[in-house]
């Protein structure tokens, strides 16, 4: 079919007609090649413009639009849209910026109109390349598997069950419950934990929609965003179980940081030296104790010393909710033992938010020490401990204690580094799992489809957990719709198959794993779902044979050659 | 439980208000719109971005914040299922989660949003000069203003109280100056009533007022400025263009930043400062490399897994970092005196070009009104109160209504962001 | 530096930072060189270095290369691999015979419409006191 172009300047009020010479402009381009029409006008982007610009692309049965006006980043759609009225193949268009690249830039009237005549015409040229690329859709499963049966995973199941969107919940122990299930009091409210676990789970068995899988791991996991192939191993049947999901959700929770690599602390070599963990354990009605606080010769203790940031240094972070919880365990050893003397050894109090503060003066005026210790050691005394402590400015000091608890770090489940391998989630530093953004994706993974929420995420509280469990199923509600297709990205990647030879370079620098090697062909292949049209595999494709898109080396040469000229 | 009315809810697809347009806002609103819900974004000032466009950079990588909201920001924009409704307020809300009737009181703008393409010529004709409050009073703005370069919707709003037009006056000069014909004095305060299934509470945060303060000479000697002042100092699209200068035009040998003021008025730690902080030290670092930094702290609060890397290495660059109570600053010659009294009891002076105060974080103005009008009640910090504080931060007493980001409590970027997503998570869930 | 020459810049500026930038430059009527066209691209990560070695070889006298800062980019590490290449390309350039000076790279955020001005300003002066291109005359394609 015929080409036929039409040009339209924008004078944008005065903005472009008071420095670009429209008129020159109008005769520089008019005599190019299959141009059809060239007309001006006042507003392009105006109702009155957009209606003139339809009819006029309708009168002249136009194949083609260039519109010479502002930053395609304000009406590059505006424009799209107009041509999808008209007729045209939106993709069909290339918007010239001659304003704030050209007018607003260039002081120099002549100037101005000779650089807007060579980007009408770098327009021109590559709009002849461009191709009517047509927009996709992709049928997607709403289902979601939920990894973890913790707190988080608990949540974000039942957040995200309905009729129309099964939730898997796969858990590798016998039953559910995470560590929440462990702690008889919780801050700030000193209400039980397993009380609260007992209720999330009651209502969890209610929900038809949600299939707990207890005892069980996940195998594989295969696939994309809308289209994840699971399977997952059931060790009391002793036999895998198959399905698909739209969207997973990694809760694995954390583990603390093992203090027997720090000696200083005496750790499983002294006695009555607990974590955090097994503190909250001897509390427990159910527990080893039957929830009552007794020393390893069965007598209470009558002092404690509690010491902070266990492991900090080595993991070099701030677990984030030790302070607090420590304060809990103040309330829950005054509770028992009224006489008891704690001591805390610390080197900043990390205490933010609203209501912990209050939190922490109350539970102060139980009776609590606060020394500041900027070294603190544990060593045998014959009957108990001593805790050496040194100031920040240098001073010494020793307190004999009965019972030492010890506040390790929060570190990542170690199940994380086995999701990160079948996921190709990478992980941070820290060994937790890396955003999509730090701050504005937190509980979205860097692979799309999968999240991370909880403690797997990075050390926070319950509610934190909670409330990202939920912002995942925000994510996934928003996103995953029963019955409505995924689409795509238009301006995506592709791979010529002749011309690839199997490098495998583009897979290497892609940021999403958008692209997959096709063994059988020993080609690579562009998933659509997943690229987002940045173009670094068709910059590093040494065979040419990647291309983007909307913006091919050809499209691109043709601006070049024009401006060049 | 309200399981019944939820359904329906969901089923009904129906509409949300989010008030706040900040990030919290934005998100939200994104979230809600792509899943098929309209959404009216009801938002006080002229523009969207609320506190985070007001930074250079933000902890921990020192991602350019504007670069880093702009494509949310244009896509809200953009989205056909979202309404922005800028210089817009809460009037009144009656109903109940299903089905609220929310009144908004719109003020004019006295430009058209269709018609104005954002050109400024509309600026330069204007005679008026007042401080821009956006600028925290560093630089000028005309009575005809957008609050700074690149402020989104790129449309600017008529000041109507330093206006000579509205003051009486004879006065058109911004109308002549524009050849689209987008200024319109007859422009009418609009209310309107809104029909919706949910509300979000996103009105995020404002600073302490540091002129409640006597001890360290704000409001009165040159070079102390507040934590906001200094970001906006920061700022490349800012009243400095990004250089660090005192009043005297000349860049500062020696910096002091104080943190914690206004804690133990408020009774909380405000989470975020600490690391604020050490963001502005590095900026500063940056820009003066020689320049000597102090920081005044009581307890370092730099939690999660990213922070405690970018503290030391901010402490490696020359940043000093005391344990001490501030007492006092005041004018000492050509310096600042800052009197401090450390942990043990010992005092000393220091002497700093400048002083940079952190002041806490308290809620958005109107908070308390908007409280009153939604039935949430709120704690003696002054934030929206949440439901069930252990268990949860963004649901509140009120069936329907939610709370996330700042207004709630204090916060960075990220946990504002996924409190945002969890607010969708619990208007779009089947459950309760 | 030869009378009356006048340069001819090319731009290869990402959509997301760089080009935004320019464009804040245009909002706040900062003077930017006209002798600079510029190519959008999505991601300095999709600037090939065969389309820079192909400016030169076409008579640009100077080219430059602007995406975000790094740890801004917007598909997350773009920018790094356009660092990387750029810098395989100068190094490829001289062993050519070609003036690497010819080539910038120049990261700009989409706030930065001051520095757009400045960094492009500096590119034009550099170039014009470099003089034309030499490939003009030698090669024609």
């Amino acid at each position: 079919m015929a080409k036929k172009i039409g040009i339209y300047v924008c004078e944008c009020g005065a903005n472009i007609a008071e420095k670009v010479d429209i008129d020159q402009v109008i005769t520089a381009v008019s005599p190019l090649k299959d141009v059809e029409v060239v007309e001006r006008h006042k507003l392009l982007c105006s109702e009155g413009g957009k209606e003139f610009l339809k009819q006029s692309i309708e009168e002249h049965g136009l194949t083609h639009l260039v519109v010479a006006a502002c930053s395609p980043k304000q009406h590059e759609v505006t424009f799209m849209s107009v041509c999808e009225q008209a007729g045209i193949n939106p993709q069909l268009f290339q918007l010239a910026n001659i304003r704030e690249q050209c007018a607003w830039v260039t002081p120099d009237g002549e100037e101005a109109t000779d650089k807007a005549i060579r980007q009408i015409r770098a327009a021109f040229s590559r709009v002849l390349y461009h191709k009517p690329l047509e927009s996709k859709e992709v049928e997607c499963n709403p289902d979601v598997l939920v990894i973890g049966g913790g707190i988080a995973g608990i949540r974000a199941s039942q957040a995200l069950a309905a009729p129309d969107r099964k939730v898997y919940l796969v858990e590798k122990a016998p039953s559910l419950g995470g560590k929440v299930r462990s702690f008889s009091k919780l801050f700030t409210n000193m209400e039980s934990g397993l009380t609260l676990m007992e209720q999330e789970l009651k209502s969890l068995q209610e929900n038809e929609n949600i299939e707990v899988l207890t005892e069980s791991k996940v195998e594989q996991i295969l696939g994309f965003l809308g289209n994840f192939e699971v399977k997952v191993r059931r060790k009391a049947e002793d036999k895998d179980l198959d399905f698909n999901v739209g969207a997973v959700v990694l809760a694995t929770g954390f583990e603390l940081f093992d203090p027997r690599g720090l000696p200083q602390y005496g750790y499983g070599k002294l006695d009555d030296i607990y974590t955090s963990l097994e503190f909250e354990e001897m509390n427990l009605p159910g527990g080893p104790t039957g929830g009552k606080i007794l020393l390893k010769n069965g007598k209470p203790p009558e002092s404690v010393a509690i010491i902070h940031c266990v492991g900090r240094e080595e993991k070099d972070y701030c677990s984030k909710v030790c302070c607090l919880y420590s304060l809990k365990f103040d309330r829950m050893l005054k509770s028992q033992i009224p006489q008891i003397k704690v001591s805390h050894f610390y080197s900043d109090l990390c205490i933010p938010g609203k209501a912990y503060q209050k939190f922490y003066e109350e539970t102060k005026e139980l009776g609590i020490e606060f020394v500041r210790s900027a070294k603190t050691e544990v060593t045998s005394n014959g009957e108990g401990t001593t805790i050496s402590y040194e100031t920040e400015a240098g001073s010494k000091g020793k307190l004999a204690v009965d019972m030492v608890i010890l506040i390790p770090a929060m570190e990542s489940s170690s199940d994380a580094r086995k999701f990160a391998e079948m996921l190709n989630l990478p992980q941070d530093e820290k060994g937790f799992f890396a955003e999509e953004h730090q701050l504005l994706s937190p509980v979205a993974s860097a692979v799309e489809g999968i999240f991370v929420v909880g403690c797997a995420q990075g050390p926070q509280s319950i509610s934190e957990s909670i409330v990202q469990a939920e912002a995942a199923t925000g994510k996934i509600l928003s996103a995953l719709v029963p019955g409505r297709k995924l689409e795509l990205e238009v301006r995506t990647s592709e791979i010529s198959e002749s011309f690839c030879t199997g490098c495998k370079t583009c897979i290497l620098v892609c940021p999403y794993g958008a692209i997959t090697f096709d063994e059988a062909k020993t080609i690579s292949v562009v998933n659509e779902v997943l690229c987002h049209g940045c173009g670094n595999c068709a910059a590093a494709c040494p065979s040419g044979a990647v291309s983007l898109k909307h913006f091919t080396f050809g499209q691109i040469y043709q601006e070049l050659k024009e401006v060049l000229r | 439980m309200n399981g019944e009315s939820e359904m329906n809810n969901r089923e009904k697809n129906d509409p949300v208000v989010v008030i706040g347009g900040g990030i919290a806002g934005i998100e939200a609103s994104l979230l809600l719109a792509n899943s098929g819900r309209k959404v009216y974004l009801v938002e006080k000032t002229s523009y969207i971005g609320g506190n985070v466009i007001k930074f250079e950079e933000v902890y921990p990588n020192m991602d350019c914040a504007t670069c880093m909201i702009a494509p949310k920001q244009q896509e809200l924009l953009a989205n056909e299922n979202i309404e922005l409704l800028t210089l817009s307020q809460v009037e009144s809300v009656s109903g109940s989660a299903g089905d609220f009737s929310v009144g908004i009181k719109k003020k004019a703008r006295y430009v058209d949003l269709e018609n104005c393409i954002g050109c400024g010529a509309c600026y330069e004709p204007c005679t008026v000069e007042v401080d821009n409050e956006f600028e925290e009073g560093l630089s000028k703005r005309k009575a005809i203003y957008i609050p700074c370069a690149g402020a989104l919707p790129n449309v600017p709003v008529i000041d109507t109280e330093n206006c000579l037009h509205f003051k009486g006056q004879i006065c058109q000069a911004c109308q002549e100056s524009c050849v689209f014909e987008a200024i319109d004095f007859s422009q009418q305060d609009e209310e309107l009533q809104l029909k919706v299934g949910a509300i979000v509470i996103a009105t995020g945060f404002k600073s302490f007022d540091l002129s409640e303060t006597t001890q360290y000479g704000y409001g009165k000697l040159g070079d102390v400025y507040s934590a906001m002042e200094a970001e906006r100092m920061c700022a490349s699209n800012g009243p400095t263009e990004g250089q660090i200068l005192l009043k005297n035009g000349k860049p500062p040998e020696s910096v002091a930043i104080i943190h914690c003021v206004g804690r133990e008025e408020k009774g909380y730690c405000s989470s975020v400062c600490c690391m604020a902080s050490l963001k502005l030290s590095h900026f500063f670092k940056k820009k003066l490399p020689e320049v000597k930094i102090t920081q005044f702290y009581s307890d370092l609060c730099i939690p999660g897994k990213a922070n405690q890397k970018f503290y030391e290495e901010v402490q490696e660059s020359g940043v000093d970092f005391i344990r001490a109570t501030v007492t006092e600053v005041s004018s000492s010659g050509e310096k600042l005196a800052l009197k401090y009294k450390t942990e043990d009891g010992q005092e000393s002076t220091l002497a700093v070009d400048m002083v940079i105060l952190n002041p806490a974080l308290e809620p958005g103005a109107d908070s308390s009104k908007l409280a009153e009008m939604l039935g949430i009640p709120r704690g003696k910090a002054g934030f929206f109160s949440e439901k069930e504080p252990d268990l949860t931060s963004v649901a509140t007493a009120q069936d329907g209504i939610f709370i996330a980001g700042c207004a709630q409590g204090p916060k960075d970027i990220a946990e504002t962001v996924a409190e945002a997503e969890a607010t969708v998570g619990r208007i779009l869930s089947l459950s309760k | 530096m030869e009378e009356g020459f006048t340069p001819k810049i090319v731009g290869f500026l990402c959509n997301w930072c760089s080009y935004a930038g320019a464009d804040l430059a245009g909002a706040t009527k900062l003077e930017v060189p006209s002798e600079l066209s510029v190519i959008r691209v999505m991601c300095s990560g999709r600037v090939d270095p065969v389309l820079v070695a192909t400016a030169l070889l076409h008579g640009a006298d100077g080219v430059l290369v602007a995406g975000c800062h790094p740890g801004d980019c917007h598909y997350r590490e773009g920018n790094y691999y356009a660092r990387r290449r750029f810098a395989l390309l100068k190094k490829t350039l001289e062993t050519l015979g070609l003036d690497s000076e010819r080539l910038m790279l120049a990261w700009i955020s989409a706030s930065e419409g001051q520095r757009f001005k400045e960094v492009t300003n500096e590119f034009a002066e550099h170039i014009r006191q470099m003089g034309p291109n030499p490939m003009r005359k030698k090669i024609s394609l």
